[in-house]
């Protein structure tokens, strides 16, 4: 026994247990949010139950089986139910029944013992929908113009109404919000030569004449709009609900119809990757609880991107000032110690400071200086992409300078004696020689930076993070990327649709799915931003020995 | 003063080779030394039986000096050796090709002992021992000044070899006397002739290790140029 | 019959006198050099005549001040904070730490190598022209010639001119501070100081860089540190000894190594307790 302790194996063996431990929990980890999370887009078949409540009324449910669980029978103790004797739980289901226009929940529990039986029928559809949620029932008919037309037609309806769609959606978000845009740019002009002083007769009658012309290619693209919504609005679909009541629902709001029970297999699949893609690309709907995360994906990207852009050279050229050119001294060590300690303020404080330095104080002043026909109504002075991209740069700015020290002190001397006894200055040795062979020491910095700021909520929820952006922060109208606007997050995202929206439980796939979406984020982030330092380790390798 | 000086190295190893090359010149003096003195006495006492002895005892000489040289280039070899250390090597080595030259001029002499000469050529060999006795105390006088890098000695020793050469030719001139005087004396007097040449190089060949010795302690080349100079 | 040139036998070859250098001779003129490390004095009143196109070592056990006084000509010292130097040391006449000296311009009229080769991280050639791009030279034609002539200066260019656009990095040991050489002379210095510059080598590389140094003493004053004092019998022609900080000996090398005047070099040379 003695003799196994010195030979180190325990340490051997604790060492391998920490490793698998750390393992296991990264897997766990990025399996239970994958399997819960791509589930979500997974098409589930729609079951119709029959029912018999414990008053002898019976009736119908149709809808997904979302969860199951067991209860103790305790709980349901007003409920008369046929129990066997000694059995103490019972089994119930959740189904998500939908149909919001006839009952006020989208989901409904089920008695397992109450069902007498249980189908799942070819024909019932689930149709999503624009709003109120999805549809769950029987396709009584299809009406084109008023007339009944074959069930055939049904697709080529459904194709013709997405484009249409599309076209809408381009026309209200491109073109008529160019217009707005404009519109209000104009607006701005009038107030700005009023505050000026210099608002004349003439300038007055060229705004003039620029507003009329955009009112008319306004009204113009107005009745367009209005001519697609009426071609839209004019079939509409007849259906059968589980309670045998009739509803109409107007191509208008239908996305999509699916017969989930006819799927085969490779159906499915197809499926999977149209519920994926529209995820990942579609705007939110309904509270953010259906539809994609788009804004959200983009607001993320963006805003860690200009975060990098902010904290890198700002990171960069302090640690070369502390490493090369300050004076090894008491202020200098005060400097690095706070340096470091800043590294452990939590976030949230940073959000604070973010909201009344950039924002308020920053923002206003810019805002007074260079906008003040927009004031009231602030334009920088308010929450927006650049500050949260600022105070998380600020956040991040320690592991940067920290880790860019590590690499300068890492150089060897001879290097620089090298290039100073060429003739080279000391500026000229480190533009040329040193940040070169730092660069992978800022690489991980960066890398470290980014890890950190992706996964940030709490700061930003105080300086740019909205729950629903009308706008991204990049669009077509000049100067095309707005760093005013508020954006939407991922992070935040997760928590607003997790514990903020009506409905938690239909939300939970979602989150889930959101949460797999960020961690893919980071991971990719970061892995690009590790694969550009190996290559440049590669490169200087033969230097650390 | 000490000025042979070889300890103190930071290599024990090399300490101890260079102790052992001069042990072993040291042993080789002695050996040279005493081939010299039997060889005279052989002549002196003519006592065939030490002649050949010392005939007999050449080869240690030529063996000693043919390791000695191994050692020097092997210390050469591997120590490269600078300065005295240089110095007293390179001295090495050419002294001990003038004392196994001696032990040769030894050899010579006793040759001459082999010889049968008659009462009255006795004298002659007492004239010769004279020159003799000079030279081994040249000789020894020399090893003495060599085992103690004694550099006036050696300038004295060196100054010293007027004397053996004076000596050289007042017996030259007294053999030509002989020669002449006795026609039929010529062949036993040119093996006198012989002996006494080989006892003048005995000393020149000292005079050479005497300006080895000056060579080792001040650095300078003394051959060739007038004692004054030393 | 064989008739021998009786100057390769003559051991008198125009011996220079060190204390007597007319003013052409001398590369550089170091005189009362004092040099301090806080409060210890690390070189004491050194005074030296270095003689043009010529290679002069210093020799001497570690601390010593060998490497403080070479590093001393390019003013590398000056990299240190704590480190105080008077005396002058004259390069045409001037000495290099007037104040209005620019020690950039200095450092190209005195190139120097280090101990361990030190190619930075680029290719071979951006190696070699490094000194002439800091010089502001552009030119496509000039740094290619200048590459070659460095290199084949530098006895390397056979070995490299089918890859330098390869990384510095690829090379061995002995190539990269002949590398390191050829980009010394690529700008053209007058004195070239070599601090120990084959201590990390292998001693085959070690002979290629001692054969190069003898090379390029036509080309340039060659003022060469070595731990290794048979290197600076075999490369040098003068050779100055030091011991603590002070200039013991300073003569020329055929001299130093067989009849040294001063008891402390024979004791070093011959390798005796101090």
């Amino acid at each position: 026994m003695n003799n196994w302790f010195k030979s180190g194996s325990p340490w051997v063996w604790m060492s391998a247990a920490g490793v698998t431990l750390s393992l296991i929990s990264v897997l766990g980890l990025l399996w239970l949010i994958a399997s819960r999370g791509l589930s979500y887009f997974w098409p589930s078949e729609i079951h119709q139950f029959e029912l018999v409540d414990e008053f002898g009324k019976a009736s119908t449910v149709i809808g997904e089986v979302y969860d199951r669980e067991r209860i103790p029978v305790k709980q349901l103790n007003k409920v008369k139910l046929d129990l066997k004797p000694g059995q103490e739980t019972i089994e119930r289901l959740l189904v998500k029944t939908g149909n919001r226009e006839l009952v006020s929940l989208d989901f409904r529990w089920l008695l397992v013992p109450q069902v007498v039986k249980h189908s799942q029928p070819e024909e019932l559809v689930v149709i999503e929908r624009r709003s109120n949620g999805n549809f769950y029932g029987y396709i009584e008919e299809v009406v084109l113009d008023g007339k009944v037309v074959s069930l055939e037609q049904l697709d080529t309806l459904l194709t013709r109404v997405n484009d249409f769609q599309e076209e809408i959606r381009e026309l209200q978000k491109v073109d008529i919000g160019a217009i707005n845009y404009q519109l209000e740019r104009l607006r701005l002009k009038i107030r700005k030569h009023q505050l000026d002083g210099t608002y004349t007769a003439d300038v007055e009658q060229d705004i003039a004449s620029q507003t009329l012309a955009l009112n008319a290619e306004y009204a113009e693209l107005e009745k367009n709009l209005m001519a697609l919504r009426d071609k839209v609005a004019r079939d509409k679909l007849v259906l059968r609900a589980m309670g045998g009541e009739k509803v109409e629902i107007n191509f208008e709001t239908i996305l999509n119809v699916t017969y989930s029970n006819k799927l085969s297999f490779i159906d499915k699949i197809g499926t999977f990757f149209k519920h994926l893609l529209g995820f990942l690309f579609d705007d939110p709907r309904e509270a953010n609880t259906e539809g994609g995360v788009f804004p959200a994906i983009f607001g993320t990207v963006l805003m860690v991107l200009l975060m990098t852009v902010i904290v890198a050279p700002l990171g960069v050229v302090a640690a070369i000032y502390l490493h090369e050119y300050a004076g090894k001294n008491a202020l200098t060590k005060f400097i690095r110690i706070a340096v470091i300690n800043l590294a452990g303020v939590p976030s949230i404080v940073y959000g604070v400071f973010g909201l009344g330095f950039f924002v308020y104080m920053v923002g206003g002043s810019l805002d007074q200086l260079f906008y003040p026909e927009t004031l009231p109504s602030p334009t920088f002075g308010t929450p927006g992409v650049l500050w949260s991209a600022l105070t998380l740069a600020i956040l991040t700015l320690p592991v940067v300078i920290v880790s860019t020290e590590e690499g300068l002190a890492r150089i060897p001397a001879s290097m620089r004696h090298g290039s100073l006894a060429l003739g080279a200055t000391k500026a000229e040795t480190l533009w040329r020689i040193i940040i070169p062979i730092a660069s992978p020491a800022i690489m991980t910095g960066i890398i470290l930076a980014i890890a950190r700021a992706a996964g940030e909520v709490a700061p930003l929820m105080l300086v740019g993070v909205v729950k629903m952006a009308p706008t991204l922060p990049l669009d077509g109208n000049f100067p095309f990327l707005h760093l005013d606007r508020k954006f939407m997050h991922l992070g935040f995202h997760i928590y607003d649709v997790g514990f903020q929206s009506p409905n938690v439980e239909a939300a939970r796939p979602l989150v889930y799915a959101t949460a797999l979406l960020l961690v893919t984020i980071i991971v990719s982030l970061n892995m690009t931003a590790v694969s550009i330092r190996n290559r440049l380790r590669e490169k200087y390798r033969a230097l650390e020995h | 003063m000490d000025n042979l000086n070889i300890g103190r190295h930071i290599s024990g190893q090399f300490n101890e080779d260079l102790e052992n090359v001069i042990n072993h010149v040291m042993h080789m003096g002695g050996l040279v030394e005493k081939q010299l003195s039997d060889s005279l006495k052989a002549v002196y006492e003519n006592d065939k039986e030490l002649a050949q002895k010392v005939l007999a005892s050449d080869y240690k000489i030529n063996n000693l000096e043919v390791s000695i040289d191994d050692e020097c280039t092997r210390i050469i070899a591997k120590r490269q050796p600078a300065a005295g250390d240089l110095r007293l090597i390179m001295a090495v080595i050419k002294t001990i090709a003038d004392l196994e030259r001696i032990g040769d001029e030894a050899e010579k002499i006793a040759q001459v002992a082999l010889e049968s000469f008659d009462s009255k050529q006795q004298d002659l060999l007492m004239n010769l021992d004279n020159l003799g006795r000079a030279v081994l105390q040249l000789l020894q006088q020399t090893l003495d000044a060599f085992t103690r890098m004694d550099v006036d000695a050696a300038i004295e020793l060196h100054k010293a070899d007027k004397n053996i050469d004076r000596n050289y030719d007042a017996l030259m001139r007294q053999l030509m006397t002989y020669m002449m005087e006795d026609p039929r004396s010529i062949p036993s007097v040119m093996s006198v002739i012989w002996s006494a040449r080989a006892i003048e190089r005995i000393g020149d060949r000292c005079q050479n290790v005497c300006e080895y010795i000056i060579y080792f302690v001040k650095g300078k080349v003394v051959r060739h140029t007038s004692p004054d100079d030393m | 019959m064989i008739s021998v040139n009786p100057d390769l036998i003559s051991n008198e070859q125009d011996k220079l006198d060190l204390n007597n250098l007319s003013d052409e001779q001398k590369a550089l003129d170091i005189k009362n050099l004092n040099l301090y490390y806080g409060e210890k004095q690390a070189l004491q009143n050194i005074s030296m005549a270095i003689p043009k196109g010529q290679v002069t070592a210093f020799i001497g056990p570690s601390g010593c001040g060998k490497s403080t006084l070479l590093r001393c000509i390019n003013r590398m010292n000056d990299l240190v904070d704590i480190c105080r130097i008077d005396g002058e040391i004259n390069l045409h006449g001037e000495n290099i730490y007037n104040k209005h000296v620019d020690v950039a311009m200095l450092r190209r009229k005195v190139g120097m190598v280090f101990q361990r080769p030190n190619p930075f991280p680029k290719t071979i050639y951006e190696n070699v022209v490094y000194g002439l791009r800091i010089m502001g030279e552009n030119n496509r034609r000039v740094l290619d010639e200048a590459c070659e002539r460095s290199l084949r200066s530098a006895a390397l260019w056979n070995e490299v001119k089918d890859r330098l656009h390869d990384s510095a990095l690829g090379l061995s040991g002995g190539q990269q501070q002949r590398l390191v050489i050829a980009r010394a002379i690529a700008i053209q210095p007058e004195v070239l100081l070599l601090d120990e510059p084959t201590s990390a080598l292998d001693p085959i590389s070690t002979l290629t860089i001692e054969e190069l140094i003898n090379d390029l003493k036509k080309q340039f004053t060659v003022v060469i540190v070595t731990h290794n004092m048979q290197q600076a019998a075999r490369v040098s022609d003068q050779t100055a000894f030091m011991y603590m900080g002070d200039l013991i000996e300073y003569s020329d090398t055929n001299t130093l190594f067989t009849t040294p005047s001063k008891k402390k070099t024979e004791d070093y040379i011959t390798g005796r307790y101090g």
